[in-house]
Order: structure tokens, then C-alpha cells, then sequence
């Protein structure tokens, strides 16, 4: 296997993305510009209500308007078993809760869960159809932040939700889906050691992923059943199975083609359309496109929990950690299952600290269902801890760096869970922040209070499986199919794989992404696996390929298959004086013996786990709030850049995502549910006037036993920055924020304290 | 209601049957099956949609189909001659500025004009031009360095 | 959106009796209507296109220095146009208004009768004395622009009549203005506040007249009359800024929404005002660089 040894020709090298052409010039095809003959539109009509009994839904009118060919409701929908599950996202989900956020039955749990859709001629009458449908509720008090949630005599959302993890079981049925509970140690003790504490309440707000390409999806639907899904996801094979629980349907009738995705972010796993195209199609016999309007983006897809959280951490006087205490609630939306355990285990995972109690609870809301972003509540506990690290290096007079790096975790360290680190590099990328500009440089002085923050990122992607094959075309060239969809440049580094593993040129190699009947069952394009995962399945069938070469080759060489070494596109045999001949030789000679189909599976591949260092400079304008960053640095370990500016990409795009999250980003949510700023006006995604240049260090700690010792890189880069920003407002004004995003009006607030709008 | 009309699109006059209530992006889209300007708001907020109307980038998402008349729409589709690139398509595939492409055909239209602007166009001047298209892939920093180094190779207009 | 019948009327007389159909609405640039139109905010039925007709269309340049700025130029148009060079506020104000895209569509005339109280071209316009000239069907009408709004996206405009332009008169000479904006963001967003201002001092350095007018902190737009009249005939410093940035809190009247807190907009207001001020002040020769 290759790794750090041994020179690379192609990986590691800066290649311009081999679908890039189709990208400047409009050529890429998203979902919604995929059409098909007869085909119609697709609207859904939503509820108004964040709680209702849904009592009837009558679309007799919508169906006699002319034009309108369909119409489907939740009585259309199988009344999946309560304990339905599917192998989704990075662990099981509840297929009964997934299936009714699609289509409710029986009750609407947020403003915006679909009661019906439509399929129209034309999407001006689908439209217009929407309003002829007539929905009866019965209105319930609506359930909107995690204190009200909380509450004993609080309206419940799911009768038959008990909260998994306290024993005794509970008795009734409430909104907290489950606790989870990491612990070491007594921190009771640690507090007693330390000789300083530091407490700290962060609330973060519900933030959307913000792909710029809304959901859509073209279902069709043929007589014989055999149902084709189009879409933009993250996950064709899981959309799949989605597909198939929810409308229960055997899976070889079901195929899924995953088209180009305007981005993803964790927000395009889950269905939110595609059951209802296809009811549509069936009924109809037509097919049928759905596309989300921004504001159905908004109301009706799987935003980022909102949190509570305290966390407490002690230390002695030198900087050693002796305890960290947290309590951490997420906001699930309206069914429960956000994770918990993962995103504690993040923000204490990077210090070593012998006594640890984490406790996080996923609670029910009635806003939409929680899902995941970049890294997911990994950025929400970051926000917590690192700021209480950088108070506690404060208090103690020691610079932040010095304070990480004197708890850091190493190799073999414990995590939080108590396994031992495998290969890491934190102190590595603690040493380069140390030397860089970006902190060695002293911060200019400007017009208003400028301040310098760091914090560290951590995140564990996952591994999953991933498939691929390779075959030769007839004239030696190399074309691969992957199963996973490409979210960050995936073809490009997989062409590069194979044409370092092939030993040729990248523009010898064709890659492509197939679809759920053309490859190998592939995981989602999520959790940082793609590129790692991809690499070992790719490396695998090539050298499965290679080897079926080899065979040809001795044929044609006249010896044994062990005698023959493949370098440079030559297969030598290594008899004495002995012949070669080209891979292109061999394929054209040898094509008509049969096709060479190399095939490589990677399973749970080993942990490639992902550390960060952010530094910023920002500076505080005292009289209305506003944070400019002056100034940004992302420090992370890759293990290996197969594509550099990929790679950058990657930590570029994550850090304008953090800075929108730490800045002006979050749902604004009325008291009755109705969410005030669902359009891209009023939900501020940061433009390019808001952000400097995001400088990237690309650190490279490769993983042992892992092909090209490739880390995942796509989720770190997110997690570090709204602590970082919030570290670096306090330097520069004093104050610590505990509400993200930190607003221009939250940081005026916390300047001005009981001054505020008194003149 | 359906009307017919003759415009302008790419340099070619065409004849199309649009529905009174499209928008341009519309009519583009679903009616000319010109699918590379992208709809991503709705509402002006995002650029995804934008072309030039006589040679100034708009949010053809704002616009109605019925208002134009012998104005000349271009399109991402017209912007160059296949197989050619524009200058700017050439450098955010070399500088890495685009990743999911939704918003490409947008910035790339809404950067085009900067070409014909006089004088060295600072880095925020760049991000001002750029400020109507949203991208939520790069962080804006490789679109930024594509654009000024296409400015930069301008003869007689860089610095 | 709903069915609409679509006019282009070729003369303003035709204009004015297209507009006593049913649900008949002016159509500028569009950037505000055709957003109502799509989200149903407004039920348009018949759009009336002024594109063409010239009156809106052009800038008059009058012998005594005075300019009339046609309703339905484009942001961009103003901003290009040479006898805009004396208005450098009301310029900026207008690039204010958006992104590119939305300043080669979005005219003066849309973001005044839209009437929103954080159009950011108001405040400018008021603070150098703006006239808005209406036809209607009982003839013309000139009035001070400030009078226009009556209340949150409602002007005194009877249904059949038109802005037909905006009348400035030429600025007097020691004469500067400024209009500043709050937003979270550097582009895109609507104002949380908006402060304009607008100074005459004499040969040594009093205030002749100072105006001061207010955006997104009332239901129009608001002149800060208490702040203007500390100013008059005093001399300017920055005590007298900060007293008359204060002054302006008191004529402010915001609301909450989901754009800020009324308290954070009396923030705004008062830091505004005076940033504003002190622009005036530099622009005149007077008051460090701060």
C-alpha cells in the first residue's frame, strides 16, 4: 500500500477538477434541469400550524383545476411499523419518524411539514392548485425552545417517545428522546484540585446548511413499477432505501441516479421530496419534478440544532486540565435522534483531563427536524468548551497555545471514551501555529478594539463502505466507476488515484459516479469518508485490475504471472532477457479474450480523525456591534492532500460557513412557530464582501495502514470558528458572547450591558 | 396565459411561447432549455439567476418575461464559443473556484463585466462586484484570485 | 403569483388611465414587485410598465442649477450620470440599494413608492430638500418627498397617479451631505437604521440649516426636527454633533423585528447620526479625520 514513502506523481499534485469545464459553462446538470417528456411539476402544500391534529385533507378542488393531473396526501402513505428502521446516515434511523416527515398522518409537527402535494401541466397551475386544497387542523399549543420542551406538564410531541438512556425506564412519554452520559474519573475531585474554575452558558442558534441549489428530484415511474429517481443527494443508495421503506417498494424496482449536487453539507441525506415525486409519478403516470423554492429550503428541510449548553472545566495553577463538566441540549426539531455522544466526545477529545462527566440530551421541538451539517453539534460544543479554555488560559496568565499544548492529546493518548489515540498530529499543528505569521505577527492597531482568538477543532468522520470497479477500455485507457456521489471533488482525486496506481496520465483516466444499479452498495458522501474511503476501494480495484492484466501479460510474455512486474505502463517479465509489452499493447491485443474488471470494496477502513487550529483577528466596531475579521488562518492535518487546492477548498468553504454561523447567521423564530426570515434576504449567508482571504496551512500526519494515509478533511474546518471568533472578540473588547451567531445587536448588548438603548 | 415573443438571447433572435407569469429565468430555463442560469432564491438575494440585459449583469429571477422586447440577454451559454472559454472560466478552473458549480454560471456573468471596467480594480472592489452571487462552497477566496488574476493579464488595465 | 394583464404605456396620460383598472401597479425595475408579485404579498392583476415613458426616463438639468431625477432611472443610471457628482450622498444611497444585479434594475422612483421606512434613498433626498412631482388625473402635483409616506409601504399616492420624478434643488455652496446605513452584512441586507445628514455652514463654520432624517426607525422615513434645531445658527463641533445625535434618538420611533430590537436601533440612531454629522463636517473642511 502506498503512503508517505515513495515519491507520487499524480497524487498530491495540483490538478484543475476534471469536471470544472462543465461547471463554468453551465454544462452541469443539477436535478432541476433534467427534464423528461410529459413530464410535470411537483408543488407540497404545507402546514401553518407547528402543532396540529391533522383532521382532514380534502384536494378534490385542486384535482377538477385543469392541468392538474394528481394529487396525493399522507392516506396515499403506508402506515410504517413504530419501530421501522433503515440503515441511514452514520447510524440506524427511524424509518416511522422519516416517513412522516415526508407526508405527515394524523398530526403536523412544524410550519412547513407537508399535508399534500400536486402535479401539474405547469408549475404557475401546480401552483395555483395549492390553494384549492383545503386542510381542516385541530391547532395544539406549540412546543418552540428546549426550556418549554423540557418541562414536566409540557404538550408532548410523541406519545410513543420515552427517553432512551435513564433507568428506570420513564414512565410517560415525553420530549427527550435520549440522554447519554461520558464520564471518567470524579470530577467532583478535579473541581476540588483545581485552583481555577471557569463556568460558561452558551445558547447557539438553529442555522441552516445553506446549499445554494434547493432540493429537487424527477421521479418516474414505469407500468411495470420499475421506479427512476433523479435527485441531488448525498446518498443515492440510501436515498434508495429510504425509498424503499417508505413506499415499500422491493429495492429491484428502484433506481436511483444521483445527479450534480449544488451542495449538500449533511443537509441533502434524509428524503424531504422524493416519496411525494414518486406517489405523484405513479398516480399521474407521468413523470414528475419537484423543486423546492428557497423559502421551502427553509421551512421544510433538516436545519442544524440549536443548543443549550454549560460546561464548567477546572485546572491547576501550571495549566493542567483536572476536570470538564458539561451539560449539552440539542434541539431536535420535531422527531427525536439527534446524536449526542460524538459531539461531547469533540470537545474534550483533544485535551487530556483524568476526570470528565458529559451529559447531552436530544429533545423534541415543533420546528423541523434537526440534520446534519459539517460536522454535526460539533461547532455548537466547540463554541462552549473552547471558549471556557481560552477564559481559563486567561485567568491563568498563560498564553492559549501554551495552555492547549500543555493538555493536548498525543499518539496513544485516551479519548474521552478511553480508546487510545491512533496517529495524530496536534502537537505537530500546535508547533506550526506557533511559528506562523498569523500568530507571531503583532496585531496592528486600527480604528476600533481589535483582538486575537484561537481555538482548536476536532472531529471523527466516519468509514462505512464504499465501492467501485474498474475496467480497460480497448485502448489501454482506465475508467473507473465510484458509488459515491461527488461533494468535493471526488472524481478528481479518484482519476488521480487511478492514474498514480496505473502509473499513466490523468487525462488516460475516466471517472464517473454511478448510479444504484450500476455500483457496488456505496455509503453517503458525508462524515469526511469519500475521499479516504473511495481512495482504498479505488487502490483495491486497481490492483485487482492490474493483477488480471498481469495474467494477460504472461500469456503474451510467455511466462508465469509471478514473473511479471507492471511499472511505468510496461508489463516486464523478469526472466532473464526477458520481453514486455505496454498496457496499451495488451489491451488491444487481448480485447476479445474478455473484458478486465477490477473491483475494490473498502470497509471500515480505520480511523483517520481530523484536528484544527483556527487564528483570527477581528476588530470591534464599539458603537454598533459589527465583528470584521481582519485576518484568518486555518491550520489542519489532512494526513495527505491528493488534491491541494480541493483540500483548501474544503477548509475555505468551511471556514465561510463557520463565519456566518459565528456572525449573522440563525433562524429567527416567532413565539407561535412561524419562522421570521426564511428567504435568503433575512438569513444572512456571509457574501464576498464579508470575508477576508482564508489562508490554509495543510499539515500532513498520515494514518498507518490506510491507502495514501489519507484523514477526512471536509468537516474539521467548520468546527473551530465560532469559538474562534468569540476568543478573539474577547480579546479585543473584554466581553465573552454566550450566543451564537454573535450579532452586531448581541455584541453591542454585551458592550453596553444595562446601558443598552438608553441614551 | 400563453403569449408569444422574439428576443434576444446569445446574439441570436428567437421566437418563444412563455406563460405571462414566467419570469426571464423562466423563459429561459423551462421554455429555451437554456439551464445554465440556476434559480437559488427567487427573490434577487443569491445571483444564481444572473445574465446580462444589455450588458449589465440583473437577477433574472426579478425580471418578467413579458418585459423585454429587443434587449440583449446573455446567457452563461453565450458568453463564449464553444469549444472556447471566457478568459474568467479559464482562470476559476485553474485557480480551483469552483466546487459544487451552482453559482458559477452566476459569478462568472456577474465578474464578465469587470473585464470592460477601467482602471485596477482593488481585492475589495473584486468582492464588491461579486457581492450579489452567493457561494457557500469556497468561501469566496479562489473566485476572488481567479477574477484578479484574469485583471491582472489585461494589457494596459492592471497594475 | 396570480394572472396579470401587462401594459406599456407610451405617454403618462395613458399611464394614468391604465392605472384605474383593478389591481393595477406601476412596474420600474421591478426588484421590489415582482418579489410581491411571486410571494403574493401584493395581487397584482394588471402591471403597468413605465419603462418607456420618457419624463421617467431622464435627467433634467435646470438653467439655475436645480436637476429633476426621472422616477424609473435605474440606481446604476444615477450613479453613472455627471450631474449626480454634486449629490455624492444621494449617490451612494443608491448603490446602497443592492448588489450590481439589483442597482442595473432597482430604480429611485420603486424604492420610494414601495415605501418602505428603510429605503435607502429617502433620507438622502429629504436632507437636500427633495421635491417629488406627481401626475395623477387631476393634473400635477409637487410635494416635499418626506410628505409622501404616510405610513409602513403606503404613500399619499391615490391609485391612478404616478411619481414622475424628483426635483433637487442645486446645493448651496459650503453645502455637504452623508447618508450612512446599518447592516449586518456589507451588502445585501435592508437597513436595521439609517441616518442622513446634510449641512450649510457659513464662511466660518456655523450652521446656516442642518438636516437630519432617519430610516427603519419609524413607520416612514422621520426628519430628527429636535436634532436639526439644536444645529441652526451654532457652531460645529463635536460637541454639537454628539448633542444633535442624541437629539435624533429622542425623534426616533423603531420598532422590534426580526431585523433588530428597537433599543438596538436608538443605539444605531444616535452613532449613526453622528458618523453622518462628522462625514458633512470632514466633506466641509472642518473636523479631524476621527
Amino acid at each position: 500500500m502506498s503512503s508517505a514513502a515513495g515519491a507520487l506523481n499524480v497524487v498530491g499534485k495540483r490538478v484543475p477538477r476534471v469536471d470544472a469545464k462543465e461547471r463554468v459553462t453551465g454544462h452541469a446538470i443539477y436535478p432541476a434541469d433534467f427534464s423528461l417528456p410529459s413530464m410535470l411539476h411537483g408543488r407540497i402544500k404545507r402546514s401553518p400550524h407547528a402543532h396540529a391534529r391533522l383532521i382532514r385533507v380534502d384536494v378534490s378542488k385542486a384535482l377538477a383545476l385543469k392541468g392538474v393531473r394528481a394529487a396525493v396526501t399522507g392516506e396515499d402513505f403506508l402506515d410504517l411499523p413504530i419501530d421501522a428502521k433503515a440503515q441511514v446516515g452514520e447510524g440506524g434511523a427511524d424509518m416511522w419518524y422519516i416517513a412522516r416527515m415526508n407526508m405527515a398522518k394524523d398530526k403536523v409537527l412544524w410550519i412547513g411539514h407537508p399535508v399534500a402535494a400536486v402535479a401539474a401541466d405547469d408549475p404557475h397551475i401546480a401552483e395555483a392548485a395549492l390553494a384549492l386544497i383545503e386542510v381542516e387542523y385541530e391547532v395544539l399549543t406549540p412546543v418552540m425552545t428546549l426550556d418549554e420542551a423540557m418541562r414536566p406538564d409540557a404538550p408532548v410531541l410523541h406519545d410513543h417517545c420515552f427517553t432512551k438512556g435513564i433507568e428506570p425506564r420513564p414512565q410517560r412519554p415525553s420530549n427527550i428522546g435520549a440522554r447519554t452520559l461520558l464520564a471518567r474519573g470524579d470530577v467532583q475531585q478535579g473541581f476540588a484540585e483545581a485552583d481555577v474554575v471557569v463556568e460558561r452558558r452558551v445558547t447557539i442558534d438553529t442555522v441552516h446548511q445553506g446549499y445554494i441549489e434547493p432540493n429537487a428530484a424527477l421521479a418516474q415511474v414505469e407500468p411495470s413499477g420499475l421506479t427512476r429517481v433523479w435527485a441531488s443527494t448525498q446518498g443515492a443508495f440510501t436515498l434508495e432505501i429510504q425509498l424503499a421503506v417508505i413506499l415499500g417498494k422491493p429495492q429491484s424496482l428502484l433506481k436511483v441516479i444521483p445527479l450534480e449536487i449544488g451542495g449538500g453539507f449533511g443537509g441533502k441525506i434524509y428524503a424531504h421530496i422524493e416519496p411525494a415525486a414518486v406517489k405523484l409519478a405513479e398516480k399521474a403516470g407521468r413523470p414528475v419534478k419537484i423543486v423546492l423554492s428557497r423559502e421551502e429550503v427553509m421551512l421544510g428541510t433538516g436545519p442544524s440544532p440549536a443548543a443549550q449548553i454549560e460546561v464548567k472545566v477546572g485546572a491547576k495553577r501550571d495549566g493542567r486540565l483536572t476536570a470538564i463538566q458539561g451539560r449539552f441540549l440539542f434541539d431536535a426539531g420535531a422527531f427525536p435522534g439527534v446524536g449526542t455522544t460524538l459531539q461531547m466526545q469533540a470537545c474534550a477529545n483533544l485535551y487530556q483531563c483524568p476526570h470528565l462527566k458529559l451529559e447531552g440530551f436530544d429533545v423534541c421541538t415543533n420546528k423541523p427536524r434537526a440534520e446534519a451539517y459539517r460536522g454535526p453539534g460539533g461547532t455548537q460544543t466547540a463554541f462552549a468548551v473552547e471558549q471556557a479554555m481560552d477564559e481559563l488560559a486567561e485567568r491563568l496568565n498563560l498564553d492559549p497555545l501554551e495552555f492547549r499544548d500543555r493538555n493536548a492529546s498525543v499518539t496513544g493518548s485516551p479519548m474521552v471514551v478511553g480508546t487510545p489515540f491512533p496517529t495524530i498530529g496536534l502537537t505537530t499543528i500546535l508547533d506550526r501555529v506557533r511559528e506562523h505569521p498569523c500568530w507571531r505577527d503583532p496585531l496592528p492597531a486600527g480604528r476600533f478594539p481589535r483582538g486575537r482568538g484561537l481555538a482548536l477543532g476536532y472531529w471523527r468522520g466516519t468509514s462505512m463502505t464504499s465501492a467501485c470497479h474498474i475496467a480497460l477500455t480497448g485502448d489501454g485507457r482506465v475508467m473507473a466507476t465510484i458509488g459515491a456521489v461527488d461533494i468535493a471533488g471526488t472524481r478528481t482525486s479518484m482519476a488521480q488515484v487511478v492514474a498514480e496506481e496505473f502509473g499513466i496520465d490523468l487525462a488516460d483516466v475516466y471517472v464517473q459516479t454511478g448510479d444504484t444499479k450500476s455500483v457496488g452498495f456505496t455509503q453517503l458522501s458525508a462524515g469526511s469518508r469519500v475521499t479516504r474511503t473511495m481512495a482504498a476501494a479505488v487502490h483495491e480495484a486497481c490492483q485487482d485490475a492490474i493483477g488480471q492484466l498481469k495474467k494477460r501479460a504472461a500469456e503474451q510474455l510467455q511466462c508465469s504471472p509471478e514473473e511479471i512486474a507492471y511499472a511505468e505502463r510496461e508489463f516486464r517479465s523478469m526472466r532473464a532477457g526477458g520481453a514486455s509489452i505496454s498496457l496499451q499493447s495488451l489491451a488491444r491485443a487481448t480485447m476479445l479474450d474478455g473484458a478486465i474488471v477490477g473491483r475494490g470494496v473498502s470497509t471500515r477502513l480505520p480511523l483517520g480523525v481530523e484536528i484544527g487550529a483556527h487564528v483570527c483577528d477581528v476588530e470591534v466596531d464599539p458603537h454598533t456591534g459589527q465583528v470584521t475579521v481582519l485576518r484568518y488562518t486555518a491550520f489542519q492535518d489532512v494526513g495527505r492532500a491528493v488534491n491541494p487546492p480541493s483540500v483548501e477548498g474544503q477548509i475555505q468553504g468551511s471556514v465561510a460557513q463557520g463565519l456566518g454561523w459565528a456572525l449573522t447567521e440563525y433562524f429567527d423564530y416567532a413565539a407561535d412557530g412561524w419562522l421570521r426570515n426564511a428567504s435568503l434576504l433575512d438569513y444572512r449567508i456571509p457574501t464576498a464582501l464579508d470575508l477576508p482571504a482564508i489562508d490554509c496551512v495543510i499539515i500532513e500526519t498520515p494514518v498507518p495502514d490506510v491507502p495514501y494515509g489519507l484523514r477526512g478533511v471536509g468537516e474539521v474546518p467548520i468546527v473551530p470558528v465560532g469559538a474562534a471568533i468569540a476568543n478573539a472578540i474577547a480579546r479585543a473588547t473584554g466581553r465573552r458572547q454566550s450566543a451564537m451567531p454573535m450579532t452586531p445587536e448581541r455584541v453591542l448588548r454585551s458592550l453596553r450591558g444595562s446601558e443598552f438603548g438608553k441614551i | 396565459m400563453r403569449r408569444l415573443h422574439q428576443i434576444s438571447v446569445n446574439g441570436e433572435t428567437v421566437e418563444v411561447v412563455s406563460e405571462t407569469r414566467d419570469t426571464l429565468l423562466d423563459l429561459l430555463r423551462d421554455r429555451l432549455g437554456l439551464t445554465g442560469t440556476k434559480e437559488g432564491c427567487g427573490n434577487g438575494n443569491c445571483g444564481a439567476c444572473t445574465v446580462l440585459l444589455d450588458g449589465e449583469p440583473v437577477n433574472s429571477c426579478l425580471i418578467l418575461a413579458v418585459e423585454l422586447t429587443d434587449q440583449a440577454v446573455v446567457t452563461i451559454e453565450g458568453l463564449a464559443k464553444p469549444p472556447a472559454l471566457h478568459p474568467l472560466q479559464q482562470a476559476i478552473i485553474d485557480w480551483g473556484g469552483t466546487q459544487c458549480g451552482f453559482c458559477t454560471p452566476g459569478v462568472v456573468m456577474s465578474a464578465s463585466v469587470l473585464l470592460g471596467r477601467k482602471g485596477h480594480l482593488s481585492e475589495e472592489e473584486i468582492r464588491r462586484a461579486l457581492a450579489g452571487n452567493l457561494c457557500r462552497c469556497t468561501g469566496y477566496d479562489k473566485i476572488v484570485k481567479a477574477v484578479a488574476s484574469v485583471l491582472a493579464a489585461v494589457p494596459g488595465e492592471g497594475s | 403569483m396570480i394572472e396579470f394583464e401587462y401594459s406599456v404605456p407610451s405617454d403618462l396620460d395613458e399611464a394614468i388611465a391604465l392605472l384605474s383598472s383593478p389591481g393595477a401597479r406601476v412596474l420600474a425595475g421591478g426588484t421590489d414587485l415582482v418579489v410581491q408579485m411571486r410571494e403574493r404579498r401584493r395581487e397584482v392583476r394588471h402591471v403597468i410598465d413605465v419603462k418607456r415613458l420618457s419624463e421617467l426616463n431622464r435627467l433634467e438639468q435646470e438653467a439655475d442649477g436645480s436637476i429633476r431625477l426621472g422616477a424609473a432611472m435605474s440606481a446604476t443610471a444615477l450613479g453613472r450620470h455627471h450631474a449626480l457628482r454634486e449629490f455624492p450622498a444621494i449617490v451612494q444611497a443608491a448603490q446602497m440599494i443592492g448588489s450590481y444585479q439589483i442597482q442595473n434594475r432597482a430604480t429611485l422612483g420603486g424604492n420610494i413608492c414601495n415605501a418602505a421606512p428603510s429605503a435607502d434613498s429617502v433620507p438622502p433626498l429629504i436632507c437636500h430638500g427633495a421635491q417629488a412631482e406627481i401626475a395623477g388625473p387631476a393634473g400635477r402635483r409637487r410635494i416635499a418627498l418626506e410628505s409622501l409616506f404616510v405610513g409602513p409601504g403606503r404613500t399619499c399616492l391615490s391609485p391612478q397617479e404616478i411619481l414622475v420624478s424628483i426635483k433637487l434643488p442645486a446645493p448651496p455652496a459650503r453645502s455637504a451631505g452623508s447618508y450612512l446605513r446599518f447592516t449586518p452584512r456589507r451588502e445585501m441586507d435592508i437597513a436595521v437604521a439609517g441616518a442622513g445628514a446634510w449641512l450649510h455652514l457659513d464662511d466660518r463654520g456655523n450652521v446656516i440649516d442642518g438636516r437630519v432624517a432617519l430610516a427603519a426607525v419609524g413607520p416612514t422615513p422621520l426628519r430628527a426636527a429636535r436634532a436639526e434645531t439644536c444645529m441652526r445658527g451654532e457652531r460645529l463641533t463635536a460637541a454639537l454633533v454628539e448633542e444633535a445625535a442624541k437629539l435624533a434618538v429622542h425623534d426616533a420611533r423603531p420598532i422590534s423585528d426580526t431585523r433588530g430590537s428597537a433599543e438596538y436601533r436608538l443605539e444605531l440612531t444616535r452613532t449613526l447620526t453622528r458618523r453622518a454629522l462628522l462625514n458633512c463636517g470632514r466633506a466641509l473642511g472642518l473636523m479631524e479625520s476621527q
